[in-house]
């Protein structure tokens, strides 16, 4: 990892992270409102319940009145409360979970556009995994904060303030006192919060440390017996074993001192001080024992969402942590090179220059000096050269995957940069080194996302580079599917489908990244054809391993240490005696023992 | 509930903590009857106007008494449960990690790493779930829920009690059946959120395609209709999720409804008294934890079967590689004869090997050259009995390998393998891997001779620099030295380099060849490689092509016929040549 990717390890801070999770759940205000306000009224539903109980307690069996009619109505009231309360806390809490996924949807996707954003500059340092487990295990996270612990917050404060109001309005008095619980229940949630973000910490630190060194192990297990080294690398894991046991016991024990606990503890006590303020008050004054029977009934229920609240707190604080991963990442500036200028230029013929072009990946070292050179229109210029000569950095600019700073490349007389993406992408074809296959089908593959592209395109695009014949012995012909990374195929397949893929743009420019590997002898002849019809009435820029690529080319580059030490065609290059010979003795000597190049 | 049969072992093994755990929860059941017992003795005192000062405080003094028992003795069985639990589950991954150590490469060729450790993690959470949530789950829902409704049964009214009791089986059926109907549709949502994981995989792989042919926007707009999916199937969990906290409280509801009602008749028949129903309530309130609780149970339970049923089978794996009874436990020194007819892979047809009659002496050193797939890696691998040869057999000093143990051959020969594997610890632990007692003076002889030692002196923290992803980032050359750093540490009796001086430059390669002809003089080399100059200088050349020896000589032999060998060695020349530039000729 470089110095200019390692703040994105470290989460952004609490405070700004809160503010953006809540201008997240801004957009959503109305369905909240509405979600609220079903809860309010779910939530009093239920708690007039007891209320009800306590007048028929106190109003009716008590003083052994039983009017047929208000009692009807008293029992009917309370059935009718409570199949109301269900239909409403059901759709609140359905629609508190429908907005904390779209919230989270909408979070997803910004931070995925944000990523396919960046330019190349980042995705060649930054390792894919991470990008990966910020997108969708970091945002699950967060999820996490939005459904459960949002909604399990929100219900459950409403919850407790609809008890308390309920108290209030049997016996304002006693209510008061209950008030001091709040203060109790504070202080062990503060005590819990603290103690619990620490071992929290620790457990999941040894946990991380616990995987990282399994699946190292299974990985290099084959080292470890090699070197005998199975009984000390037990020994070592049970000792990693024992600290990620010893740090999740005391968080168990934790959990034990002040969660369950600890809240039914105080609910004992709650119990107490209700009786003992009826039975005191009782030795003076008369008390309604149906407020007693309500007051008992409130307590009972006021603790499970002190105990769920106080649950989710360790999730709360994981989810603040990748919350703040996210926003970091969605934060960095190293975008792809955009568009300059408010021209809109055509690319008509593909004539390429390059000026002076002088490049370095990270400012200290040029990995290119100085280029120039000129490409006609239907012309083909051969790059060729060592790993490391700089072949593969004149292709990431020509496609302005990277941005210059010394020099200027120029197509049809325009300036690279003052060209729209679109008209960019449209017009170079480049074919890679290793082509990726995505998972679909063949015709998937070849035509990707563009639905201008007909099957009738597809079919002939295919035609064209000579895949049809493999392809339409494939069970499915151009439905059969494409795994992961296309690994069902061959490479000189995959190599013939990305052809396929790039003719199907039908590009006016032409850039070839050849594979160094000879691919099985049935489809190296089909790859020959088919790159020579590629590039026929084409400008084409290629990195050329095969013999017949740089023999045919017009022009041909020869690169070194990012300079170029010899150029002109293959006869006037040969004749020179230099680095050239040497290298397509080379080639000719590779291909006649038909190996795989080696990259030395 | 098998699972639970199926662990009785640890159950038995821990009897002791399990025992006191489940009396303790059964005592914890018992008191936590009391205060709704006092409610109703207070509210029956109010209401017959009996109440005294003295009563109210002895009551409220149980109470408390009461609370500081429950709240330690409800510690405690968390401790000897949930304690003997997380045990189980260190115990498990001791045992699973002991076993990997056990299987040969092979194992680990056909399991994938992202399924061993999801074995190694979720499966052992379920199964700890089960042993600690699940035992309690099952003995607090049967002890607390039939102590309730005995004690509602005999001490009020057991008419009362089975009238209240009337909507609670629904509960349990509906919260059996939303848990069954989560669990599917959760695996759904699952399912979705791996395709989704997939989608951005292929998206951050697959970025220079996207980029090249300008489909960032695209890219993102398949990606909004995966995450759409994913979505709605989260939805689909939530309309089940949600389902829960109503219905219970509406059957709880009913069912306070149908007490009060019929309670009530009760009260004013003087059957009970008002006092009574109210204990009443609270111990139907006391009812709806057990009730849900067993709802619960199965699905932990059925989640926990699953997982142990999977871990068993991990560790029913048998070895294949294993010593004989009477082995020679002392490594073997002496001349090494390969006399194999045939080898094959299990289930593959071609073999691997074939005709390889070969007797390296000791402290010679043997060159093999070939091209990729020729079957160099299968023939050194052999020598450290990876696999056992079907058809043939391997010499060493005079005896076959297979009269060794495992422990012994491995001894003997010391391999660096073509893909460099480090571990995440220091330079000097990487080194001393076999040899942790290892002194620096040892650790930097060993980095000296795989010259590697400068490269790490210009490391900030020299030797104690972390390697992998915390620490600094090697070049592929610089862990090919490191690993035979590593290999010559521990100083065998025969080194095998399997194609590992390939990232290593023509300089510093001809340092390494040179550093070991003086230093492992006696001791005998095996050289596998693609550049030829790696060999040149054995004693013996072989060239091997499908599995069988093309070529055997020295390097002069192999030089006069025009061979493989020679063209080569000759294109070789002219690749080097290139690689300067083209200027030294």
């Amino acid at each position: 990892m470089i110095d200019r990717h390692k703040h994105l390890l470290t989460p952004l801070a609490q405070g700004p992270v809160f503010k953006r999770l809540f201008s997240y759940a801004k957009p959503h205000w109305k369905w909240l409102t509405i979600a609220l306000l079903l809860l309010i009224g779910g939530t009093g539903a239920e708690l007039i319940g007891p209320i009800l109980i306590k007048i028929f307690i106190d109003d009716f069996l008590t003083p052994r009145v039983f009017d047929l009619q208000p009692l009807l109505l008293l029992g009917g009231g309370y059935i009718l409360l409570h199949i109301s309360a269900a239909i409403m806390n059901y759709t609140q809490l359905l629609l508190f979970q429908k907005i904390a996924l779209k919230i989270i949807q909408k979070l997803r996707i910004d931070i995925f556009e944000k990523v396919e954003k960046l330019g190349l500059s980042f995705f060649d340092q930054f390792p894919t995994g991470g990008l990966v487990s910020r997108i969708t295990n970091d945002t699950e996270q967060v999820k996490e904060l939005y459904v459960s612990v949002m909604a399990t917050f929100i219900q459950n404060i409403v919850f407790l303030i609809g008890v308390f109001v309920a108290m209030f309005y049997l016996n304002p008095q006693l209510a008061l006192f209950c008030l001091i619980l709040l203060p109790m229940i504070i202080t062990i949630m503060q005590l819990y919060r603290k103690f619990s973000s620490k071992y929290y910490a620790q457990m999941s630190e040894k946990l991380s440390e616990l995987n990282a060194r399994l699946n190292e192990s299974i990985q290099g297990m084959t080292v470890i017996q090699l070197f005998r080294q199975e009984r000390r690398m037990n020994r070592e894991f049970q000792e990693i074993n024992e600290g990620h046991h010893e740090a999740w016991y005391k968080s168990m024990k934790l959990d034990g001192l002040l969660l369950r606990p600890a809240v039914d503890f105080i609910s004992i006590m709650a119990l107490v001080l209700v009786l003992t303020f009826f039975g005191v008050t009782s030795l003076n004054n008369p008390v309604e024992i149906g407020v007693l029977y309500a007051f008992v009934n409130y307590l009972d229920r006021f603790f499970e969402p002190v105990n769920q609240i106080m649950q989710r707190l360790s999730i709360f604080q994981q989810a603040m942590i990748s919350a703040g991963r996210v926003f970091r990442l969605m934060d960095h500036d190293e975008l792809s090179p955009e568009k300059q200028g408010d021209d809109e230029p055509l690319i008509t013929s593909g004539e390429i220059e390059f000026k002076n072009v002088t490049f370095s990946y990270d400012g200290k070292q040029d990995v290119l000096k100085n280029i120039s050179f000129k490409v006609k229109q239907g012309e083909t210029l051969a790059l060729v050269g060592h790993t490391g000569s700089g072949k593969s950095s004149i292709i990431n600019l020509l496609m302005r995957f990277y941005s210059i700073k010394q020099g200027e490349i120029v197509i049809d007389g325009n300036n690279l940069e003052s060209y729209d993406n679109d008209e960019l992408r449209k017009n170079i074809g480049l074919v890679m080194q290793d082509p990726f296959l995505f998972v679909g089908d063949v015709k998937h593959n070849i035509r990707l996302f563009d639905k201008n592209i007909t099957d009738e395109d597809v079919i002939e695009a295919a035609a064209f580079v000579h895949a049809d014949s493999f392809i339409s012995k494939l069970p499915k012909g151009y439905n059969h599917p494409v795994g992961e990374r296309g690994s069902t195929f061959s490479s000189g397949q995959r190599q013939l489908l990305s052809f396929a893929r790039t003719m199907a743009k039908e590009p006016k420019i032409l850039v070839l990244d050849e594979a160094t590997a000879t691919v099985d002898t049935e489809t190296e002849t089909e790859i020959q054809a088919a790159l020579e019809k590629m590039r026929k009435g084409r400008t084409t820029i290629a990195i050329a391993h095969r013999l017949s690529t740089i023999k045919n080319a017009d022009h041909i580059l020869v690169l070194h240490q990012g300079e170029i030490v010899e150029q002109g065609n293959h006869q006037e290059l040969l004749k020179q005696k230099g680095l050239y010979e040497k290298m397509y003795l080379l080639q000719k000597g590779a291909e006649k023992l038909g190996m795989v190049e080696e990259e030395v | 509930m098998k699972v639970f049969i199926d662990l009785m072992w640890y159950f038995k093994q821990e009897k002791w903590q399990y025992g006191g755990g489940i009396l303790i929860l059964i005592v914890v059941s018992i008191l936590s009857l009391l205060p709704p017992y006092i409610v109703g003795v207070i509210v029956d005192h109010i209401s017959l106007n009996t109440l005294t000062e003295q009563i109210i405080w002895q009551w409220m003094l149980i109470m408390f008494a009461l609370a500081v028992t429950v709240y330690i003795l409800r510690y405690i069985w968390r401790i000897l449960i949930f304690g003997s639990s997380i045990r189980l589950a260190r115990l498990l991954r001791n045992q699973l990690y002991d076993h990997f150590s056990r299987m040969s490469s092979s194992f680990f060729q056909k399991q994938r790493t992202g399924d061993l450790m999801a074995h190694s993690t979720n499966d052992i959470r379920a199964i700890e779930q089960t042993a600690g949530a699940g035992v309690l789950t099952l003995v607090d829902s049967l002890t607390m829920g039939g102590f309730v409704i005995l004690t509602m049964a005999v001490t009020i009214s057991w008419e009362l009690t089975l009238i209240a009791l009337i909507p609670m089986p629904f509960m349990a059926l509906a919260t059996s059946k939303y848990g069954s109907m989560l669990h599917h549709r959760f695996s759904k949502a699952q399912a979705a959120f791996s395709s989704l994981n997939d989608k951005v995989q292929e998206s951050m792989s697959g970025i220079r395609v996207t980029k090249t042919f300008g489909y960032e926007e695209e890219d993102a707009a398949s990606f909004r209709e995966e995450s759409d999916h994913v979505v709605k199937k989260n939805i689909e969990v939530a309309k089940v999720d949600a389902l829960f906290d109503p219905t219970i409280s509406l059957i709880v509801g009913f069912s306070f409804f149908l007490s009060i009602v019929f309670g009530a008749r009760y009260v004013v028949a003087g059957d009970i008294s008002i006092g009574q129903l109210t204990s009443f309530t609270v111990y139907l309130g006391l009812l709806i934890w057990p009730m849900l609780a067993f709802g619960w149970l199965f699905n932990i339970v059925e989640r926990g079967r699953a997982s142990y049923d999977r871990v068993r089978r991990l560790l029913a794996v048998e070895q294949d590689i294993i010593d004989e009874p009477d082995a020679l436990t002392k490594p073997p020194q002496g001349d090494v004869t390969f006399q194999i007819e045939a080898f094959s892979y299990d289930e593959e047809e071609d073999s691997a090997l074939q005709a390889i009659d070969l007797h390296i002496k000791r402290g010679e050193t043997l060159g093999i050259a070939g091209r990729t797939g020729s079957g160099k890696t299968t023939l050194v691998r052999s020598l450290m009995r990876d696999f056992d040869i079907q058809d043939g057999t391997i010499l060493f000093d005079e005896r076959p390998i297979v009269r060794y143990t495992l422990d012994a051959i491995r001894t003997a020969v010391g391999y660096v393998p073509q893909d460099h594997f480090l571990f995440s610890a220091t330079l000097a632990d990487n080194i001393s891997f076999a040899k942790p007692n290892a002194s620096y003076a040892e650790i930097i002889e060993a980095a000296r001779l795989a010259s590697i030692h400068e490269d790490i002196l210009q490391f900030d923290e020299g030797y104690e620099t972390m390697v992998g992803e915390r620490g600094v980032t090697l070049s592929g050359g610089q862990k090919q030295r490191i690993s035979i750093a590593r290999a010559l540490l521990a100083d065998p009796e025969i080194l095998v380099l399997d194609d590992s001086l390939s990232a290593v430059d023509a300089k510093t390669e001809e340092q390494i060849l040179n550093h070991l002809r003086e230093n492992r003089r006696g001791k005998t080399t095996i050289i596998t490689a693609h550049r030829l100059s790696a060999i040149k200088h054995a004693d013996q050349i072989i060239v091997m092509e499908q599995g069988t020896v093309m070529e055997h000589g020295t390097h002069e032999q192999l030089m006069s016929r025009s061979g493989w060998y020679r063209s080569m060695y000759d294109h070789q020349q002219l690749e080097t040549l290139v690689h300067k530039g083209g200027e030294s000729s």
